[in-house]
């Protein structure tokens, strides 16, 4: 075939397909697409929808909270060295410069049969597409006397950043010298694997400097580290040997909030100062609800290659609420990752194309071990189409080989700009 | 090749015939590949911004100050072990060679 004779079958092929994605187009113009929940995954799915329809969907956000606070980075204001307001975005850029509809507002419930989804202020919104997000919902009633406690302000989680993460440093530095802060780990899954130990870190270098006779407790339910094992182990025994102990196996049965005690599985019991006991996590409370916890009950199965609920049809679910794929984590940075290939994906679908069979996530996950030193993980997930779902690369990924101080410069270019890319 | 100075229909059969994304190729047209495309690309946008378009003295290096050549270059050396780095050399051995010159035409300075 000569060149000019290609050019013309192709293009006549072309207005073929134009005829027909033009009436597709139409669907994805006409689409009422919502997304549930302004975290990492949703803010991202909002914006990226816009984006890959060159700003021709309409998307609707519905997220509670006035703006974004993120959860990583937020155990630098456990540990005192960084503030909250340093961790805040707005909402408003997506509506300014992208166009997004939002609504400040919680969910109370979605009918997937009717496809509408209603409002805690009692409105009812109609959706073709919709997007949840919702994170993770922590299961207080995994460790008994949990919910009392917390209610009663003696323990804190802080594993959602805000109020509670400022005054989880409040109860730490007004702690005794010679206290022990306790800090539970639940078995994995949970949100963000190497948080607890970074928090520990934060924590531990708060007490070194401010009341060295004082110690951090860690009571893992699980094996042994969940993340950075190796890289955490070398900076505690160099940074913070003698504040740090690390006790692996260590599960939390129950709280006594008045005597300050902590019921283990197996142990004795513990008494200490400060109480950060997180328990076993789900997906968010609105995933569950709608009975999109198809795995265990507690996390949403979903199709990889759209992120669609194997529960539900046109709900596609972001984040930490899904069953993840072999070595995918549960962080910000995934579900960045996640939002991006539901985004292209509906964004086909909804033209009338097929959708891209070969998506690609990253993760990114930085640790600050104190206010300037970080090591990190990091990877990447083909899909396999094969096997349908994401699996890492051979020979790619991996950790550092230990903690440097432009790590902890690029760790701060990593918020700033997955900030700007899912809210900017 | 400048292919912004090609009129669209033979930007698209460019597209089509040069797809890594073969046997859909066919049913693909000029919006769907570009779709795909973006959705490569976007998977640097996490920490390098959107469409590559990194925040300035945010503390990351910026890549938008790269011809696509410049990049796809760095990304190869980076792959292959010649240039060193913290994340990006365990990055970029998870993309293919085809992946990594569609996000550097992608992104690259144009």
């Amino acid at each position: 075939m000569d060149r000019r004779h290609f050019i013309g079958q192709s293009a006549a092929a072309l207005g073929l397909l134009a005829g027909f994605s033009g009436q597709a187009r139409a669907n994805l113009q006409k689409a009422e697409i919502l997304v549930i929940g302004g975290g990492y995954g949703g803010a991202t799915a909002a914006k990226y929808l816009r984006l890959f329809s060159n700003n021709t969907a309409k998307v609707t956000l519905i997220e509670p909270n006035a703006s974004f606070i993120s959860c990583p980075l937020s155990n630098l204001v456990v540990g005192g060295s960084r503030t909250l307001a340093e961790l805040t975005s707005p909402y408003d850029n997506l509506s300014k410069r992208h166009g997004i509809n939002i609504i400040q507002d919680s969910v109370a419930s979605i009918d997937a049969d009717k496809k509408t989804v209603k409002l805690a202020s009692g409105k009812t919104l109609r959706y073709d597409k919709a997007i949840v997000s919702p994170g993770i919902t922590l299961m207080m009633n995994s460790i008994e006397g949990l919910a009392q406690a917390n209610k009663a302000g003696v323990t804190l989680q802080a594993w959602k950043a805000g109020p509670e993460t400022v005054a989880l440093h409040k109860q730490l530095a007004s702690m005794r010298d010679g206290g022990t802060f306790a800090l539970s780990i639940p078995e994995a899954p949970y949100r963000c694997p190497p948080g607890p130990y970074e928090r520990a870190c934060q924590v531990a270098n708060y007490l070194k400097k401010n009341k060295p006779k004082s110690k951090v407790l860690i009571l893992d339910a699980n094996q042994d580290v969940t993340s950075k094992g190796a890289l955490f182990k070398k900076v505690w025994a160099e940074q913070y040997s003698g504040i740090i102990e690390y006790l692996p196996k260590h599960n939390v049965t129950a709280v006594d909030a008045k005597n300050k005690t902590i019921k283990l599985e197996v142990q004795d019991d513990i008494k200490a100062d400060v109480l950060n006991l997180l328990p076993a996590m789900s997906a968010g409370e609105i995933a569950v609800k709608t009975g999109l916890a198809n795995s265990n009950g507690r996390w949403v199965n979903v199709n990889f290659i759209n992120f669609e609920s194997t529960a539900q049809k046109d709900i596609h679910v972001l984040g930490d609420s899904i069953q993840v794929a072999p070595l995918m984590p549960k962080s910000g940075h995934m579900a960045n990752s996640h939002a991006k290939v539901a985004a292209a994906a509906i964004v086909a679908e909804l033209s009338g194309w097929e959708i891209n069979p070969a998506p690609v996530l990253t993760n990114t996950c930085y640790s600050f071990v104190n206010e300037r030193e970080v090591v990190h993980v990091a990877s990447v997930h083909q899909y396999n189409a094969a096997e349908k779902t994401f699996k890492t690369v051979p020979g790619s990924g991996g950790l550092s080989p230990g903690p440097t101080t432009l790590e902890g410069v690029y760790a701060w270019g990593w918020a700033h700009n997955i900030w700007a890319d899912s809210l900017g | 090749m400048r292919a912004k100075y090609l009129k669209p229909a033979i930007l698209a059969t460019l597209y089509i015939g040069s797809s890594h994304w073969s046997g859909l190729a066919l049913a693909q047209n000029t919006d769907a590949s570009n779709l795909y495309k973006r959705s490569l690309a976007a998977t640097c946008a996490n920490c390098h911004g959107t469409d590559g378009k990194g925040v300035i003295d945010g503390g990351m290096p910026l890549i938008n100050t790269l011809t696509s050549e410049q990049m796809l270059t760095q990304l190869k050396a980076f792959k292959s072990g010649a240039r060193e780095g913290t994340i990006m050399p365990q990055l970029a051995k998870g993309y293919s060679d085809e992946q990594l010159e569609t996000i550097a035409n992608q992104l690259g300075k144009k």
